[in-house]
């Protein structure tokens, strides 16, 4: 998609979405279920915002186990990665 | 805008090789790399996964301050400070694309 900030903007001008933004926000993460069982909406509501909030990109699924859980995107997730390597790097140089 | 930090086991000097010598580079950031140490000089990093991005320098510091903006968008400031460990190494980017989307994210739902 060309527009990222319609994206965003359309992801955030639904009320019901930012409700589930403003949980996760509080909270850190959500199942799918966890949603539901604390916010007015069906199950079928929650899947369809996560799935338009994911495509805005604010929002990002991980799985554990079997379960997937949802957060807010944070940008510099790659810095993490690469932080990583730069200390690694200087480990093997120590070695 | 993303901010993060790391301490080194290392002299500023050191860190500082690590940051813009391509054959150090070549170990931790990118598969290859093509660096013109100095403002304007262009810089280009190749992924294995056959990524690839340009950046041109901004600001060399030696041993204190490296900055640079990636062509596509968005720039990145490393700041070295010594530390009783070694060296404090500051990484800063910052993207127009996240000030508006993600930053705006963050201070509206900060409070809620």
């Amino acid at each position: 998609m060309s527009d990222p900030l319609g994206l965003v903007f359309g992801a955030l001008a639904d009320p019901n979405r930012r409700e589930v933004i403003g949980y996760l926000s509080q909270h850190g993460t959500a199942t799918a279920t966890e949603l539901t069982g604390e916010l007015p909406m069906t199950r079928q509501a929650v899947s369809k915002h996560l799935v338009t909030l994911a495509d805005a990109g604010l929002v990002e699924a991980e799985r554990q186990g079997r379960e997937t859980r949802y957060r807010l995107t944070e940008a510099g997730g790659e810095w993490d990665d690469r932080l990583d390597a730069l200390r690694r790097h200087f480990e093997r140089r120590r070695d | 805008m993303i901010h993060r930090e790391i301490v080194l086991p290392a002299p500023r000097e050191e860190v500082w090789e690590a940051l813009t010598d391509p054959e150090r580079l070549e170990d931790w950031f990118a598969n290859d790399v093509d660096l013109d140490l100095r403002p304007g000089g262009g810089a280009s990093f190749r992924w294995s996964n056959g990524e690839e991005r340009h950046a041109t320098v901004t600001e060399v510091d030696p041993e204190r301050r490296l900055a640079f903006d990636w062509d596509d968008e968005g720039s990145v400031e490393f700041t070295l400070d010594d530390d009783v460990d070694g060296t404090r190494l500051i990484v800063e980017e910052t993207s127009p694309a996240w000030s508006t989307a993600l930053d705006l994210q963050a201070s509206a739902f900060a409070c809620v």
